[in-house]
């Protein structure tokens, strides 16, 4: 589910069912020469976590991307995320993230680490096939968290 | 030049209804417009669109058959790619769509290892038959809905969404 009003509707009435949150951690690079990896990475992000909610929609909440600078402490923005996901009801949560910065706070559980695809010269079929093989790569990685402890 | 000359009385009489006349029209034109408004509307999404899977191709066994087409919503133009589990039944084309009737995830043909000849929800293990029937005691409560579905020059044509007519 997207977090929008009416979806979360739905959420609230079916918490039972919807008990994974997914969050896009995204970093924002303005100059001028890190601006347009950095937009890339943030299409990239946006498209797989859109497909990733078409394929799981009645299971997972789909937040807003976290968008962050640079310079700031990912140290912080984890404690803080997980003391705000803490009081949900959400038993699994999965980080989303093209920045390699976060393989290295050992506190989040759950960081998949995907390498960004300039995918905006693509065209359209192709960049389908593309989104959906890199889908694949991640779907698998949601079974197993959910077969685990379900 | 005729004779007959045209009165004060009369050409005064011309003149309004000339202008009465107008003036009605202008208030009832957009009123008749309004009124038939309905028919003129142009059904949106309510054609075929053609996919690029060939019928030749299509076999008793459900393939995922994607589709592209513009949806307006609001101001916001999109290009949305959907898809529809396609297969044939004898010489019909049947095709399923892949929203499960739980919470809306994508349904998978054969998605359990175990279940090969059923469609499979990964959220909350929902199966369905192959014409669609969910199977009691997995989460889904109805069938999978149905696309109306043709054959546009030996190609598979995809059209309006409704309630599954097979189960």
């Amino acid at each position: 589910m997207h977090f929008i009003a009416k979806e979360i509707d739905q959420y609230l009435n079916q918490q039972d069912y919807v008990d994974t949150a997914v969050v896009p951690l995204l970093q924002l690079d303005l100059s001028t020469n890190g601006m347009k990896p950095s937009a890339g990475a943030s299409e990239y992000l946006q498209t797989l976590t859109a497909l990733l909610e078409k394929q799981f929609k009645g299971r997972i909440l789909l937040l807003p991307p976290v968008s962050y600078a640079k310079i700031a402490n990912r140290q912080r923005i984890a404690d803080e995320l997980s003391e705000e996901l803490q009081q949900t009801g959400f038993k699994h949560v999965f980080y989303l993230t093209t920045d390699a910065e976060w393989r290295t706070i050992e506190s989040l559980k759950n960081v998949l680490w995907l390498p960004a695809i300039p995918i905006e010269d693509m065209d359209q079929s192709f960049k389908k096939s593309v989104m959906e093989d890199q889908l694949r790569q991640v779907l698998p990685l949601f079974m197993k968290e959910w077969s685990h402890h379900s | 030049m005729s004779n007959n000359r045209v009165s004060r009385r009369q050409f005064l009489g011309y003149t309004l209804t000339g202008v009465g006349g107008f003036m009605a029209a202008g208030m009832l034109m957009p009123m008749v417009r309004f009124a038939v408004d309905p028919i003129l509307q142009q059904h949106e999404g309510g054609d075929f669109v053609l996919t690029d899977q060939a019928v030749a191709d299509i076999t008793e066994e459900p393939v995922r058959v994607d589709f592209s087409f513009e949806q307006t919503d609001a101001w916001y133009v999109s290009e949305v790619t959907n898809s529809a589990w396609v297969y044939k039944e004898g010489d019909k084309l049947i095709a399923l769509s892949p929203v499960c009737k739980h919470l809306g995830c994508t349904v998978n043909w054969a998605g359990d290892p175990e279940q090969p000849t059923q469609f499979f929800c990964p959220c909350h293990a929902g199966r369905y038959e192959k014409n669609g029937q969910n199977i009691p005691g997995t989460p889904p409560l109805g069938p999978l809905d149905e696309y109306e579905v043709q054959e546009q020059d030996g190609f598979v044509a995809i059209g309006a969404v409704r309630d599954n007519t097979l189960v």
